[in-house]
């Protein structure tokens, strides 16, 4: 693995008293998602600020892809295209009257020609799904779309990382598990991301690697099962166990659940519970994969009426909106295939629709469940010509 | 969801009409309705304005009538002075004051009705262009007008951030009115000015932020300007030029008739 971002005996200071950072020493893989967690004051927003420049360290130094970031003014421009960073508040980031100006501002100062900008922003809106918002002011947007314009601003000018300071803060439930998949869609596409936040939960389940700190330093670095398997610490930065966690602590110290980690999610806690296959009893559902962008929506609405299917899940934001426009009503839009797995094992049927780049990533995840929990579970594409089981190759 | 005129400008009937033309009719009615000698002109334009924001452009006329009110209540108020203060001609009204005569003569009558029309005839054109076409075609069109770019990169920016800070002068204001900032009139002048430091020290801390912001993007002093986005048709180009030719038709022929 390649070590993109790095940081050595990192201090900061505001002013001359408050010590904002103290001694961070942390390196980051390409192509990870990484979570900050602490307590209000921690230094997470500060060190997001060195990653890309904008503060410069009192004392250490910032690597990227291995490189000491040098602080004049061609080095970082060229840090700051390559980090990008989405602040907390939309309405600091987005400066301009309309969506179209914000999204073309980075591209613009990047010297592109007018109509390359022009390409750039109408991927980077499609990529967020804000096609047709061009012309509208940033004030009459909702929450959740300033932050989806905010990011298409950061992705038009391809960053290798995207630095999130608390992209889920102020926003509804369904926004932000929406924001959330849009940033596993884009770490799938081979960004590495790094987000602050202080929602545990969500850092639990979707970072690869969970960053504690407190008081201006690391207290604890690794996957999230490690970082918040240790209570004490937990409690000591101000934080909460993970709903799953605290669940599972109960369950084993009732003898309930036992294992050497507690579980990542929902559907390792089931399968804690009850965890050989023929136990649940009948045989498992199907899951069905509908690749959005290779079918009409005609095709799709006739595929369903002749599908046996009894969840709909539509996962990423092209289709999501192809859903929308075909008015099937959808029952999971986010955590989709975890949702699916569960149902699946119930006996259910369900049908995931996404989009191209993720049917793979789909169906790695749904053959990885198999084979780590041996209950074999059929996911098959449906829309191309030839039906193509996957279960067999498990 | 509509509070400002802005958003009446993003969502009516002619929105998506050029702006360019549009801008091209409210000055013209504008030019029209200061410059004509008579009455009659501006007359003429603030009804037909008036009939195409609240018929052609669907603007609520409630909202519309309200909206006319401001300024007709400031040219009634100023009308009246004028008409007492201009002599000349005969006595068309008089009457004593504290033992002072006042009288209204038609010279002054003439010119207060002048002043009404064409002050009536302008607001009624220029709120045909504020509630058709919103603030970010204006800068479109003057881009293409060749005003300088940093004065319209300036008042985009201004733009954008007057409803930043209308939202937070609205927070802060509901934040003093809940613990009774506005009983009687000695907290509501207090309330008032706490809101106006405030908002100064957070548009300065806005300030700040926003050169981050542009700073994290790699800001090289450029900012893009969108286009126009539709061109006129030329049904409209001659219907809107007939109009205004009419209306300067009949300012012309009616240059020397007088109302009294």
């Amino acid at each position: 693995m390649t070590i993109i971002l790095e940081t050595r005996s990192l201090s900061y200071s505001y002013g001359d008293e408050t010590q904002a950072l103290k001694n961070v020493c942390i390196s980051l893989e390409e192509g990870k998602k990484v979570a900050l967690v602490g307590p209000n004051g921690a230094g997470k927003s500060t060190l997001m600020l060195m990653f890309n420049g904008i503060l410069r360290p009192s004392e250490g130094e910032v690597l990227f892809r291995g490189r000491p970031m040098k602080y004049d003014a061609a080095s970082l421009r060229s840090i700051r295209r390559a980090v990008g960073m989405v602040f907390q508040n939309s309405d600091d980031q987005l400066f301009a009257p309309t969506v179209y100006q914000d999204v073309a501002f980075g591209p613009t100062n990047l010297g592109y020609a007018s109509e390359k900008v022009l390409r750039y922003v109408g991927f980077a809106l499609q990529y967020v799904g804000l096609s047709g918002y061009e012309r509208r002011p940033p004030h009459h947007l909702s929450g959740g779309e300033k932050k989806r314009v905010a990011i298409a601003g950061i992705l038009a000018m391809e960053p290798e990382v995207i630095i999130l300071d608390e992209p889920t803060s102020n926003l509804d439930p369904a926004s932000s598990e929406e924001i959330m998949e849009m940033l596993d869609e884009l770490n799938y596409g081979g960004k590495t991301l790094i987000i602050s936040t202080h929602d545990v939960d969500l850092a639990y389940r979707w970072a690869d690697e969970v960053i504690l700190m407190k008081d201006g330093g690391v207290v604890r670095r690794g996957t999230g099962p490690e970082v918040f398997g240790d209570v004490e610490l937990i409690r000591d930065a101000r934080l909460k166990l993970p709903l799953v966690v605290d669940l599972y602590s109960e369950l084993a110290g009732r003898g309930i659940a036992r294992a050497s980690k507690p579980p990542k999610n929902i559907l390792e806690l089931c399968d804690l519970l009850q965890p050989k296959s023929g136990s649940r009893g009948g045989a498992c559902g199907k899951i069905y994969i509908c690749n959005v962008d290779e079918a009409e929506e005609k095709e799709i609405l006739t595929m369903l009426e002749g599908l046996p299917v009894d969840f709909k899940g539509a996962m990423g934001t092209s289709a999501k909106i192809v859903a929308e426009k075909c008015g099937i009503s959808i029952d999971f839009t986010y955590g989709v295939i975890d949702k699916c797995i569960l149902k699946s094992l119930l006996g259910k049927n369900t049908i995931i629709m996404t989009s191209g780049g993720m049917v793979d990533h789909t169906l790695q995840r749904i053959r990885d469940y198999g084979q780590e929990s041996g209950t074999k579970i059929e996911a098959t594409m449906a829309l191309s010509g030839v039906p193509k089981t996957l279960s067999k190759l498990t | 969801m509509h509070n400002l005129l802005d958003d009446y400008a993003h969502d009516n009937a002619l929105r998506e009409n050029s702006a360019r033309l549009k801008l091209f009719l409210g000055m013209g009615a504008i030019l029209l309705s200061v410059s004509s000698p008579t009455p009659i002109a501006p007359l003429f334009l603030a009804i037909t304005m008036s009939l195409i924001t609240v018929i052609l452009a669907k603007i609520p006329g409630r909202i519309y009538s309200r909206l006319l009110l401001v300024p007709l209540s400031f040219a009634l108020l100023s009308a009246g002075v004028v008409a007492f203060m201009h002599g000349g001609g005969q006595i068309l009204f008089s009457m004593q004051l504290l033992g002072i005569d006042l009288a209204i003569r038609e010279e002054g009558a003439n010119l207060a009705a002048l002043l009404i029309a064409r002050t009536f005839g302008g607001m009624c054109s220029l709120y045909f262009i504020a509630l058709t076409t919103p603030m970010i075609e204006i800068f479109a069109v003057l881009k293409t007008l060749r005003i300088p770019q940093s004065v319209i990169e300036l008042s985009m920016m201004i733009y954008r951030y007057i409803f930043v800070f209308l939202d937070q002068a609205t927070m802060i204001h509901s934040a003093q009115m809940m613990r009774l900032g506005d009983a009687g009139t000695k907290n509501t002048l207090n309330s008032f000015a706490m809101l106006c430091s405030v908002l100064f020290l957070r548009s300065w801390e806005q300030g700040e932020r926003l050169i981050v912001a542009m700073d994290s993007r790699c800001y090289d002093g450029k900012l893009d300007l969108m286009g126009p986005a539709v061109g006129a048709t030329p049904r409209a180009i001659f219907a809107v030029t007939a109009y205004l030719t009419a209306s300067a038709a009949i300012a012309f022929l009616t240059r020397d008739v007088l109302l009294l």
